[in-house]
């Protein structure tokens, strides 16, 4: 009797596991799976979207195709991008956002990229990058001598995140930061000259989304510096004033490698300003100088000039950032744990107070090695 | 009737049976909860809701080291009469079948949301009831060996979120008490829901080896809950930030979402297929439970027979009914108020029943 029942739940439930289990089965063979989506807005601020889907045949020189046409929203655009390709379009391994630099002048287009969160199956590791032009400028682009520009694009920005000249900003990232009220966003930023493409260094947005300005790589180190996220091996130049140039050469140029950063912030508030002490801490190696320097007796003095020009940068870096009405360093975030009375009061407009925060800064070079050569 | 000898469970098989009924899927939107309650001092309400868990786990070893006879059942059935023990057995099989209904229902709406959004739900609840059926028939022991098993093949699970740990932002957890004492106590409510399952005892007390450590067992298994709970909503609090930590469904999910190894994209597929076990930890107990209490209240002489039905109409009824996400939604919030009178409010009354019943008793005899 036991053993019949178990016998007929067997058969009934194979039969509809056979027969409706597998709706969710997808063949490789049809579906195209876009590396990189773009967003951007024309002339006549129509949304366009774009995107480049890897070919895999041997008997096809171009390795990629680019799909684009304009929409209302990403979503709603599917039936168009399907009609595209071969293949059923699956949002599932994008490696690269692409933002046009038309896009970001605009506020509150974050919303536009509901659908990576919203739909599970998406992914929300995807890189995003802003352009400093149109987007369809990369997204055709095409070097004979590179990689497909999404895997390009995903390497350049990860690469160059560990040396903190650029940031990996991930879908996921930029929501925490839009979320986070105590904070700004920050992308990385590519350019495209001589028919090339360039990470500039990052773009910085403000709270709605809008994009304020751009940070050259060092700018970047310094702001990374100042996130705690510099990892050791960052490297900075200055030119060193009073050095003799010689011919051509800017001779008065000295490089360094940062090591372990110790970078304490207190946060304090005043007079109805929040105050800031940022305190850098971090052993430099030369890396190279091109005038003549004795490092063992002159180092104290090397040490406190290079320190005075990285304070003089990182200060003129936060002014440029207050007058954007921007906190991409999430100031806000120590000022929510340690003055959370006074920032509470000011948390829905957290630029703008910081705009009027005082930012002490001072930065403690000491230099550990000076190389193999004298 | 219980045939506890052949069939009694150790005290580590105890444990991990209600940690298990415990944490299953109630944990997905436990960070949540805590954070529309309180923001991020929403943690400080685990500690608190720790303590009332003991309490509660306290009072109920004290009944059924009160009731003298083999089962509850016995021993109501003798202090009250058959009829109430036959209500009180009713009680509880209902509420473990809400139990029961809820984590089987949420299972597949996750798996539906995350895995296969294509699939029918009934498709997914027949595969998940046939292994359920066949552990959920062998009884305690079976149930036991079971929930260990589980314990130690998902213990590598909270590792992987310290993947996270690169993106933390230690500071979100500052300042403490930022809004008072008040929102703290509220967000206490928010615990209750993924604290139920403690009352199994009533119903495993009588199969368990050594009675005398039950109170030191309940202690540790509540404790392995609470540390979880406390992991898992710490490692959200300082990956999201405050106002994002309510945005997410299951934000357990989805911070899986941003973990990334060079070997494998998209971690959160193996991850959800296999938490399916941690999940079945809810049901597939419940589901023995509600058809041993059903099997009391009609005087059956196995679990057997209201088990099959049980099974079988959860099969054909998912066929023409699966609650959609808000209505689990609704479910689960019925569930925890059900829950908090049977599990909080029920063991005192029976409690105090018994103590005035045996002294009265006692005075009558004498």
């Amino acid at each position: 009797m036991r053993r019949t029942t178990i016998y007929v739940c067997a058969i009934l439930a194979a039969a509809s596991i056979f027969a409706s289990a597998c709706s969710d089965q997808l063949y490789l063979e049809n579906a195209a799976t876009p590396l990189a989506l773009g967003m951007d807005l024309d002339k006549n601020d129509k949304f366009h979207f774009y995107g480049t889907v890897p070919v895999f045949s041997k008997n096809i020189k171009k390795k990629s195709q680019e799909i684009a046409g304009t929409a209302e929203s990403l979503r709603q655009s599917r039936s168009f991008q399907d009609a595209q390709t071969a293949g059923t379009i699956q949002g599932r391994n994008y490696q690269v956002i692409l933002l046009g630099r038309r896009l970001l002048q605009q506020e509150d287009w974050f919303a536009m990229l509901d659908v990576l969160f919203r739909d599970a199956r998406n992914t929300i590791t995807d890189r995003m990058i802003a352009v400093d032009g149109q987007v369809k400028d990369v997204i055709y682009l095409n070097p004979p001598d590179q990689p497909l520009m999404p895997i390009l694009l995903r390497g350049m920005v990860d690469t160059k995140t560990k040396r903190s000249e650029t940031y990996s900003t991930t879908a996921q990232e930029l929501h925490r930061q839009f979320f986070d009220k105590g904070v700004t966003p920050y992308i990385a930023e590519i350019k495209i000259t001589n028919k090339q493409v360039q990470l500039k260094g990052s773009a910085l947005l403000n709270a709605k989304g809008k994009y304020a300005m751009s940070l050259n790589a060092q700018e970047t180190v310094l702001l990374s510096i100042l996130q705690k996220q510099a990892d050791p091996g960052f490297s900075m130049s200055y030119r060193i004033p009073g050095k003799p140039l010689k011919g051509p050469f800017e001779t008065d140029m000295l490089s360094f490698t940062g090591g372990k950063l110790k970078t304490k912030i207190k946060s304090g508030y005043e007079n109805g300003r929040f105050t800031f002490d940022i305190h850098i801490k971090t052993k430099i190696g030369l890396s190279e100088h091109l005038f003549p320097v004795n490092v063992a007796q002159d180092a104290k003095k090397l040490e406190k000039q290079a320190s005075a020009l990285m304070e003089k940068q990182i200060e003129g870096l936060i002014q440029k950032m207050q007058k954007h009405r921007l906190d991409p360093i999430g100031l806000g975030v120590y000022a929510r744990a340690k003055q959370y009375k006074q920032y509470i009061k000011v948390e829905e407009d957290w630029p703008e107070a910081f705009s009027h925060a005082v930012v002490n800064i001072k930065v403690e070079l000491s230099i550990a090695a000076m190389g193999p050569v004298k | 009737m219980i045939n506890t000898e052949k069939n009694s469970i150790t005290s580590m098989q105890f444990i991990f049976i209600i940690s298990g009924i415990q944490i299953s899927v109630a944990v997905l939107s436990l960070p949540r909860k805590l954070a529309e309650a309180a923001g991020t001092d929403g943690l400080l309400a685990l500690p608190l809701g720790y303590l009332l868990n003991l309490l509660c786990g306290y009072i109920i070893i004290m009944v059924m080291r009160k009731s003298s006879e083999k089962s509850l059942y016995d021993t109501l059935s003798k202090t009250m009469g058959a009829w109430v023990a036959k209500g009180f057995s009713l009680l509880l099989a209902f509420y473990f079948l809400h139990l029961m209904y809820d984590g089987l229902v949420r299972a597949i709406l996750i798996v539906k949301t995350w895995l296969m959004p294509n699939t029918q739900g009934y498709v997914l609840m027949i595969l998940l009831l046939f292994p359920a059926y066949k552990i959920a028939l062998g009884g305690p022991r079976i149930l036991g060996r079971y929930a260990e098993l589980v314990t130690v093949i998902s213990c590598w699970l909270p590792f992987v979120y310290l993947f996270t740990l690169k993106y933390a932002h230690w500071l979100n957890l500052l300042p403490l008490f930022k809004d008072g004492f008040l929102p703290v106590l509220t967000a206490v409510k928010a615990t209750i829901y993924p604290s139920l399952g403690i009352i199994a005892v009533f119903i495993l007390y009588p199969y368990l080896q050594k009675k005398e450590k039950a109170v030191s067992a309940l202690v540790i298994s509540n404790s392995i809950t609470m540390s979880v709970y406390i992991f898992i909503t710490t490692i959200c609090f300082i990956y999201y930030s405050p106002h994002e930590s309510t945005v997410f469904n299951d934000p357990i999910i989805s911070i899986l979402k941003t973990i990334e190894f060079r070997f494998i994209e998209r971690i959160e597929i193996p991850f959800i297929s296999f938490y399916l076990f941690v999940f079945s930890l809810v049901w597939i107990p419940c589901m023995y439970i509600a058809s041993f209490c059903i099997s009391q209240v009609f005087g059956l002489s196995d679990h057997r027979f209201p088990l099959r039905a049980l099974v079988i109409v959860l099969a054909i009824g998912t066929f023409f009914y699966l609650p959609t996400y808000n209505q689990s939604d609704k479910i689960e919030l019925w569930l925890a108020r059900f829950g908090f009178c049977i599990e909080y409010i029920l063991p005192s009354l029976l409690l105090v029943y018994l103590t005035l019943y045996k002294r009265f008793h006692r005075r009558a005899a004498s």
